[in-house]
């Protein structure tokens, strides 16, 4: 199985002269932009300073000076030499690596500009790219779980703030913010149990299904919120995970800070990850799990039993995803307020596509939205003049170019969203 | 025998029963007064938001308390539920209807169209031209931004101060201009350079969430915003804030202002790290309009709460934190503001 999936993609890897040629001249033109776009209005000498420690830490290393224009210049011509090459003789599969290293250097030029003659904290950019993902990859992780057993689930936003409100409900009732994360976990799986009697069982619609639990989860958590937390603050006044540092690795400079000086959600999100991974793709359960997903007839002739498989696959997504729910409230606000998940679990199914259905793909992808979010707050906190809600717009459209331009299309699981009849 | 007893118990219980169900009619009920209803239809952050929602119903609480009416609210959950709570109010044939929140600004001018004889009061919203039956309670929190933002200035260890709003609005983007006038106000007396992040008013670009519901939003935004620097914060986004706050306060080293209530308050767990308070006090401005409902003065226009008729202001500062030094220039500050000498909106 895995054998062929990988000369799959291997097939679609090869570059094709059209795609050889746009790309070189993609590079070209980024190279320009950068030149054309960001250099007019800069004066020689101008320097773009970036911090390279968040307040908080101990060791604080000096901030790192570039000089704006040389930089510019430099990036547009490497930028441009890469598309020669391209075009002369293409980069065949690594193409995408040498597009992904154009886009970083047109991204890091655009910062250069924007922060010229003032400072921006790169540490602390990379950080709130990370918390931002968390929530993301929780979800879209919630998501692959089912999605590759054959059920697709889009009540994972509902299934997140039921996590987020309960855990917030009994973590204020016993003071206890790892009894409260149990109960988010808890929360999840029994509306995740729900989904799974209705799309397994039940045979309905699986859209119509997650829809449905996704408006009894808000009209559910607001009733309580309204009825309960609100009268009685006692109740919506969890404690909270703080960071917890790990010793030593958190000194390390820049990534120190980025990646060991977290809550135990990233933490726990970097666990489930691997785990994830090298279980779907590893062991024996994760084969049968999406060998009911690809073609469950097959799976059930060989023995597997398709329909434990399903159930526990989408209890075990709604887990995680009453676990993403608690990150809102044990791991960030310490309160639960209406609607407060903000449409992160649909985000996180976009991110799970845009993976391809892989957990490190859809780690990317949240990643990479999380640092579309993390750079419009800094621009926005750097003045440059684009109206606030365009820059409210760049996660999404950030979302969209990659979505559409580098990852084409993607292959969902044979039988996702099909329910299994027995015959 | 026996047979007697079971009679005399059955008669008896038979009896209690009539007298029982008869009671509520044999004594006369005093002719009940009708109770004024007040109705409020809140925004999207919800009636406890600790901010602009819960203030409104502060003054109708009040009212409940203090007149003897009776209040009733509905919550939006999304913005799609104005026009079907306020009509739900409507056909209640409340007294006064009132809703909160400039957003609400449309679909109460349409149903004070279509039901003229209803009462309406909203709080942030100013009609041009004004409509008969409804009273937009508005409110110049710029002017205490201003005297938020000329503290905040003179408390900075940083030289940075930061701001960020929910949607950008005006009932907003009121309070970031305010402020940030008011960094700059000071740096103007003294010579500093203290910088707001956050906020530009001259280009009115900044630093928002786009929602008012996010408090992981809110923490995010704090924290970048202590990454660049800014030791006070200033979130104008409803419970938005509270996340910042929440960020606050694990970090530490920083303070936030609150807005709409006085956060030591409403947002009690956080009064160590709350600087001061930007106060809208809306709760006044709805019991208000709630009295004249009552005694039958209630007329459609616009109510402008200032610094003078105290329908703004700034929440008490922590002890120790301000030197008396500053607190004297705040009390010029807000003189001159009063009487019109310092220009508190670009």
């Amino acid at each position: 199985m895995a054998t062929t999936t990988s000369a799959f993609h291997r097939k679609i890897e090869v570059v094709s002269p059209t795609r050889q040629r746009v790309m070189g001249i993609l590079f070209i033109l980024l190279g320009l932009a950068l030149v054309f776009f960001f250099t007019p209005g800069l004066s020689q000498g101008q320097v773009t300073t970036f911090g390279l420690s968040l307040a908080t830490s101990d060791i604080q290393l000096p901030p790192w000076q570039v000089h704006t224009l040389p930089t510019l210049y430099g990036l547009a011509v490497v930028s441009a030499i890469l598309g020669g090459i391209q075009l002369a003789r293409g980069f065949g599969r690594y193409t995408n690596w040498v597009l992904g290293l154009v886009v970083g250097f047109f991204i890091f030029g655009f910062l250069v500009w924007a922060a010229a003659g003032k400072s921006l904290n790169l540490v602390g950019m990379l950080n709130t790219t990370l918390s931002r993902s968390v929530p993301i990859t929780l979800g879209a992780l919630s998501g692959i779980l089912c999605e590759r057993s054959g059920v697709v689930n889009i009540a994972i936003e509902g299934m997140m703030l039921t996590g987020a409100m309960v855990s917030a409900l009994v973590g204020s009732i016993t003071q206890n913010a790892w009894i409260g994360l149990l109960a988010a976990i808890f929360a999840g799986a029994l509306l995740a149990l729900i989904h799974a009697v209705l799309s397994i069982k039940y045979k309905t619609n699986q859209i119509v299904s997650g829809t449905v639990i996704n408006i009894f989860a808000t009209g559910l958590t607001s009733y309580i919120s309204a009825k309960f937390l609100q009268v009685n603050q006692a109740l919506n006044n969890p404690p909270t995970f703080g960071g917890t540092p790990i010793p030593l690795l958190s000194e390390v400079p820049i990534l120190g800070p980025v990646l060991f000086n977290n809550s135990i959600f990233v933490y726990v999100m970097f666990v489930l990850l691997i785990v994830l991974n090298i279980a779907l793709f590893q062991t024996r359960w994760g084969l049968r799990l999406r060998a009911v997903g690809e073609h469950p007839k097959a799976a059930d002739t060989l023995g597997i039993d398709v329909f434990k498989t399903r159930y526990m696959a989408v209890i075990l997504g709604g887990m995680v995803a009453g676990f993403a729910g608690g990150y809102f409230t044990l791991g960030s606000a310490g309160r639960f307020d209406e609607v407060m998940t903000a449409g992160r679990g649909f985000i996180g199914l976009a991110a799970m596509i845009f993976g391809n259905w892989n957990p490190f793909g859809a780690f990317g992808a949240g990643l990479l939205f999380g640092f579309a979010d993390a750079l419009a707050s800094r621009l926005a906190i750097l003045g440059v003049a684009i109206p606030s809600q365009f820059l409210l717009m760049a996660p999404y459209i950030a979302t969209m170019i990659v979505l559409a331009g580098v990852i084409g299309r993607a292959r969902p699981p044979a039988a996702d969203g099909i329910p299994y009849e027995k015959e | 025998m026996q047979k007697k007893l079971y009679l005399v118990f059955s008669a008896l219980i038979v009896l209690a029963l009539v007298l029982a169900a008869c009671q509520p009619a044999a004594t006369p009920t005093p002719a009940e007064t009708k109770k004024a209803k007040i109705c409020q239809v809140t925004d999207v952050g919800g009636i406890d938001d600790k901010s602009f929602n819960a203030t409104a119903w502060k003054g109708v609480e009040d009212a409940i308390a203090k007149l003897g009416v009776e209040g009733k609210y509905l919550e939006s959950q999304q913005q799609t539920d104005y026009e079907k709570n306020i009509n739900a109010f409507i056909e209640e044939k409340c007294d006064l209807i009132v809703t909160v929140g400039f957003l609400l600004g449309d679909a109460t001018k349409a149903a004070a169209e279509k039901n003229p004889d209803q009462k309406f009061a909203i709080v942030d919203f100013a009609y041009d031209p004004p409509l008969n039956n409804v009273l937009g309670l508005t409110f110049a929190t710029d002017q205490a931004a201003f005297l938020a933002g000329y503290a905040a200035a003179g408390v900075t260890k940083t030289g940075k101060v930061g701001t960020f709003g929910g949607i950008q609005i005006p009932p907003v983007t009121v309070f970031m201009d305010g402020f940030a006038l008011g960094v700059r106000y000071y740096n103007e007396k003294h010579g500093t350079n203290v910088e707001v992040l956050g906020w530009d008013p001259e280009k009115q670009t900044g630093l928002f969430t786009g929602n008012f519901e996010s408090t992981d939003d809110g923490r995010q935004m704090g924290l970048t915003l202590m990454d660049e620097g800014a030791d006070i914060i200033l979130p104008v986004a409803g419970p938005v804030g509270l996340g910042t706050a929440a960020a606050v306060q694990e970090r530490g080293k920083a303070w936030i202002i609150g807005v709409d209530t006085d956060w030591t308050i409403s947002a009690s767990q956080y009064t160590p790290i709350i600087l001061t308070s930007i106060m809208k006090r809306m709760d006044n401005a709805v019991f208000a309009a709630i009295e004249q409902v009552l005694n039958g003065t209630f007329k459609g226009g616009v109510y402008v709460g200032t610094l003078e008729n105290e329908g703004v202001g700034i929440a008490d500062f922590p002890a120790g934190v301000i030197s008396d030094q500053l607190k004297a220039e705040l009390d010029q500050v807000k003189a001159d503001i009063i009487a019109g000498k310092i220009k508190t909106t670009p």
